[in-house]
């Protein structure tokens, strides 16, 4: 098992430089760019933007670089400044020496911020509401599934599908202002847009109060955000388990005596989760890096609105992070389901 | 179930050894974390010690979704930005945000030279570099580097510093053109050609007075010396001194921020919202800009629905009104009351290139543009009242000319002319409306496919004409228009950097304006609207510098008639509003060229507790 873990984290560095060129070139094909504006800028500004940001180089330059800002790490015996050139996501001192690793480059579209700043202070934000929109999903989500699963044709499964398919057919572009009109503005039990918490947070990413003040803010959006994903989990469950109901150890453990309630617990619902905690690996990287809709209906300050519109800015630096990020996620999320698989299911073996 | 708490845990972990090393560099002071906590009524201590006793008056407005991209003068471009610096910077002169009329603000009065192209700025010598100091909750006065130190004063040199980092070639400024057209000798400097300051027209004479020469004897010289590109800067903080740490590029960050307006910067939590206090060291006797009467006003960062469920519960005191709740607003009894309608100086317009097939033809252009029934799309399509335009320069600027004063100027709707134009075309060229080929090219929003879908239908109705369209995403639409594959027709619209006709008739379409550019500088356009005449070209500039309000009105309606109706490069379609709803405790004015000049709002508590 440890070599598997080492050989996929190798993988996963492969996998960032494959998705780092890749997008590094698509942006740049593109047509249209950084300093294209409504307002027209004249040609000098424009050199003097790009010579600035080094946009005047070959993009062999630019890509290597950016490379070498995001993976070497920097050492100085003096203290860097607080220049966005010296920015970097990682600063400490070790003994007399200044390090810096990880710098993603500078915004053009928010001039005084840096890609870093955005995955300091933003992607926590988004990190908490994804944490607990996936928490929503998979507690509305199991359940209403094994129901539905084990009361096959009742009106228990047709009720429990309903609500699926209502989750997964009503965007959080409608039930986002529905719920805000409902708890905000008519009963004014819940704030209707903002979020709880700020920087700095614990750990990196967790808020540093959790009371009602946080909660308040935290009930509506991971709802709103939950449900859809919930409505899949819901389905994927119902037909994993009947599969595995018929399957013969499940008849096994029927024959042998063995209490119902047992047969499912035990051996059925174990095994129906291989396909459920399959979704959750990609389920989880698009939740937490970030949701567009969700964050701008609730007025939540997360990541999501810079997938969207550093596209839109052509904000190189800002598109080569967040993808980058995604990457991440989605690569560790999916290395953890498949460790995951081998607790479910003995059979499966990584050697 | 030991799996699931499996998976949390991991990721958990996981995600916090990704993280840890994240925290913010700068300590910052960890208050109560709530993003958007109600007013406290908590007394803030401020300078002047009658102001404690007072209730705190305080109000929350929105600046629209996303982070305010900067608070750095020499960086800022948008509204958001702009409208944070009105109320924590202030430049030589302001404008005043409803009428447009250049006011003294840092500078009490200036003197102009004979050929009225050198202005001498006399400046205040009562207004300080102040900060937040959230120790001790209170504005305090920045103080300099001498052995008793004193507090620092707004000089001539903080302007010069300010203009010159705006100017010079590193700072990647966007907004640096306006000055580099503006004053002698920055284009040079700008563009790299010299990397001598002394060849900048900016000269300080003392610590009060400042000379600014001018390329052009401008009637908008004066505005342009009040924009934030010109606002003074701190060197000091920003490079450093004897006495201050440099910030370098996060001198504008919650902590850092220095400021010189009648508001400070408390607090900016990105993406979130920005807090400023009343600064109680601003003077009582300018007349531009008096003191604040509310204590502290926040901006929020939000999407204009989600402001405005925000105002409909009570947090958000005045807030747009999403197109889709006009109708609604407007027949609720109470918030119809809370309803303002008011000028926004923009322009929306479509525009011929006038080298394209078909539309190359002055009476296509023509017929095209008077087919539109502009009432008609503002009632049923865009519904915010706003003006159907005859011209380009949004009347409201200095220098447009207004419906009042030129009713019968530029364009008018009119089908029965837009026919007969048509049909004379038509008729010379032997062919049919309907085999006319033109496309209509906007950037991909629903909103500009309704307006040019309703459009499309009026030149299908009245002329016969099957115009197809077109969209393309923003970045590449951009590229698309100002290249010789620009469209027959395309969309835009304009909107005031300063409030004057020549940023909008001149720099938009005179050669090598914004959309007509000339990028291989021959003189002659090569994208946009691809149009030149000598004539226009000579009567702006003659209009930019008389100095004579009346005859200048003229020129520029002249130079109007020119445009919309002579060649009808473009087809103005309507002049901005803006749809606000504000609740009724609140006393403020409407700002007209995107600033709000919070400090001459007032709010009544007592009305505002009920």
């Amino acid at each position: 098992m440890g070599r598997y873990v080492a050989r996929r984290l190798i993988y996963l560095f492969v996998v960032l430089f494959a998705v780092s060129a890749i997008t590094f070139g698509l942006m740049h094909a593109v047509p249209g760019g950084p300093f294209d504006k409504e307002k027209a800028l004249p040609a000098e500004i424009i050199r003097n933007l790009e010579k600035r940001y080094h946009l005047d180089e070959p993009l062999l330059n630019q890509y290597l670089r950016y490379v070498k800002e995001v993976f070497v790490p920097e050492f100085s015996t003096t203290k860097f400044s607080s220049n966005f050139e010296d920015d970097a996501l990682f600063k400490f001192k070790i003994g007399g020496v200044y390090v810096k690793w990880m710098n993603f480059g500078p915004s053009y579209a928010s001039r005084s911020r840096t890609v870093n700043d955005i995955f300091r202070q933003q992607l926590p934000i988004s990190i908490q509401l994804g944490l607990m929109a996936l928490l929503v999903a998979i507690i509305i989500g199991m359940p209403l599934g094994i129901i539905a699963a084990l009361k096959q044709n009742t009106i228990f499964d047709y009720i429990s599908m309903s609500v699926a398919i209502f989750g997964v057919s009503v965007p959080v572009i409608i039930l986002g202002p529905v719920l805000i009109w409902i708890f905000a503005v008519t009963l004014k039990w819940l704030p209707a847009t903002g979020w709880g918490s700020k920087p700095p947070y614990l750990l990196g990413f967790l808020p540093t109060s959790m009371g009602w003040n946080f909660f308040k803010y935290a009930i509506m959006p991971p709802v709103a955000l939950g449900l859809a994903s919930s409505a899949i989990i819901a389905r994927l469950t119902r037909a994993s388990l009947l599969q595995v109901v018929r399957e013969d150890y499940v008849r096994t453990a029927r024959a042998k005596g063995l209490q119902e309630r047992l047969v499912i617990t035990r051996h059925a619902l174990k095994n129906s989760l291989i396909p459920v905690v399959t979704i959750l690996g990609p389920m989880f990287a698009a939740l937490v890096t970030g949701t567009f809709v969700t964050e701008t209906v609730f007025g939540i300050p997360g990541m999501g609105k810079y997938f969207v519109i550093s596209i839109t800015n052509r904000d190189y630096p800002v598109i080569m992070g967040t993808i980058l990020l995604y990457a991440v996620f989605l690569v560790i999320a999916n290395l953890i389901v498949d460790i995951l698989y081998a607790y479910l299911d003995p059979r499966i073996r990584y050697d | 179930m030991r799996s699931k708490t499996f998976v949390f845990v991991s990721l958990l972990v996981l995600a916090s050894m990704l993280l840890a090393a994240c925290q913010p560099a700068a300590p910052e002071k960890v208050v109560e974390t709530v993003v958007v906590e109600k007013e406290g009524q908590t007394v803030v201590v401020t300078a002047t010690p009658e102001e404690a006793v007072a209730e705190k008056k305080s109000i929350r407005l929105n600046l629209g979704p996303g982070d305010v991209p900067t608070l750095d003068p020499a960086l800022a471009t948008d509204t958001s930005s702009i409208q944070v610096l009105w109320e924590i910077m202030m430049g030589l002169t302001r404008q005043d945000e409803v009428t447009n009329e250049v006011q003294p603000a840092l500078a009490k009065s200036w003197d102009i030279s004979e050929d009225g192209k050198t202005y001498t700025f006399h400046l205040r010598d009562d207004i300080y570099w102040v900060k937040y100091d959230a120790v001790k909750e209170e504005v305090v006065q920045v103080m300099d580097c001498q052995e008793t130190p004193a507090p620092r004063k707004v000089t001539a040199n903080d302007i010069y510093y300010g203009m010159l980092r705006t100017l010079k070639p590193e700072t990647g400024s966007n907004y640096a053109y306006v000055l580099a057209f503006a004053v002698e000798g920055a284009s040079d400097y700008n563009n790299g050609k010299t990397d001598d300051p002394a060849t900048v027209g900016v000269k300080v004479i003392d610590d009060t007075t400042l000379e600014i020469k001018f390329v052009e004897p401008a009637a908008y010289n004066a505005a342009i010396a009040g924009m934030w590109v010109a606002y003074p800067q701190p060197s000091w903080l920003i490079d450093g001194d004897d006495c201050t740490e440099a910030q370098g590029d996060r001198w504008t960050e919650t902590g850092f921020n220095q400021g010189i307006g009648p508001y400070v910067l408390k607090e900016w939590v990105h993406d979130s919202f920005i807090t400023v206090v009343k600064n109680p060291f601003w003077p009582a006797d300018v007349a531009s800009v008096p003191q604040p009467k509310i204590d502290e006003v926040t901006w929020t960062m939000l999407d204009e629905t989600a402001a405005f469920a925000e105002y409909e519960t009570g947090n958000i005191d005045a807030a747009a009104v999403p197109l889709a709740d006009i109708d609604r607003v407007k027949a609720d009894p109470e918030l119809s009351a809370q309803l303002t309608i008011a000028p926004n100086l923009c322009t929306y317009y479509y525009g011929f290139n006038t080298k394209a097939p078909v539309v190359d033809d002055v009476r296509v252009r023509r017929a095209l543009s008077m087919a539109i029934d502009r009432q008609a799309l503002i009632d049923n399509v865009t519904k915010g009242e706003q003006v159907p335009a005859q011209w380009f320069s949004r009347p409201g600027l200095a220098g447009a000319p207004t419906l009042e004063s030129h009713p019968d100027l530029g364009i008018k709707s009119d089908a029965e002319a837009a026919k007969k134009e048509l049909q004379s075309y038509l008729d010379e060229k032997g062919v049919t409306a309907d085999s006319l080929d033109i496309t209509l090219m906007f950037n991909t929003s629903s909103a500009h496919q309704k307006i040019a879908e309703a459009i499309q239908q009026m030149w299908k109705d009245t002329l016969g004409v099957n115009v197809k369209l077109v969209n393309q995403e923003w970045a590449v639409y951009l590229e698309t228009i100002r290249s010789d594959q620009t469209p027959q027709i395309y969309r835009l619209g304009w909107c005031p950097d300063y409030a004057d006709a020549n940023n909008f008739i001149r720099e938009v379409f005179a050669v090598n304006g914004s959309a007509n550019p000339d990028k291989n500088s021959d003189g002659e356009p090569d994208g946009g609207i691809n149009w030149k005449n000598e004539d226009f070209e000579a009567k702006v500039r003659e209009a930019a510098k008389e100095l004579d309000p009346v005859k200048r009105v003229e020129l520029y309606a002249e130079a109007e008639e020119m445009l919309v109706v002579d060649a009808a490069a473009i087809a103005p379609i309507y002049w901005y509003t803006r749809v606000t709803v504000t609740k009724p405790y609140v006393t403020r004015t409407f700002g007209s060229a995107g600033q709000e000049s919070v400090d001459k709002w007032d709010i009544d508590m007592a009305a505002k507790g009920q």
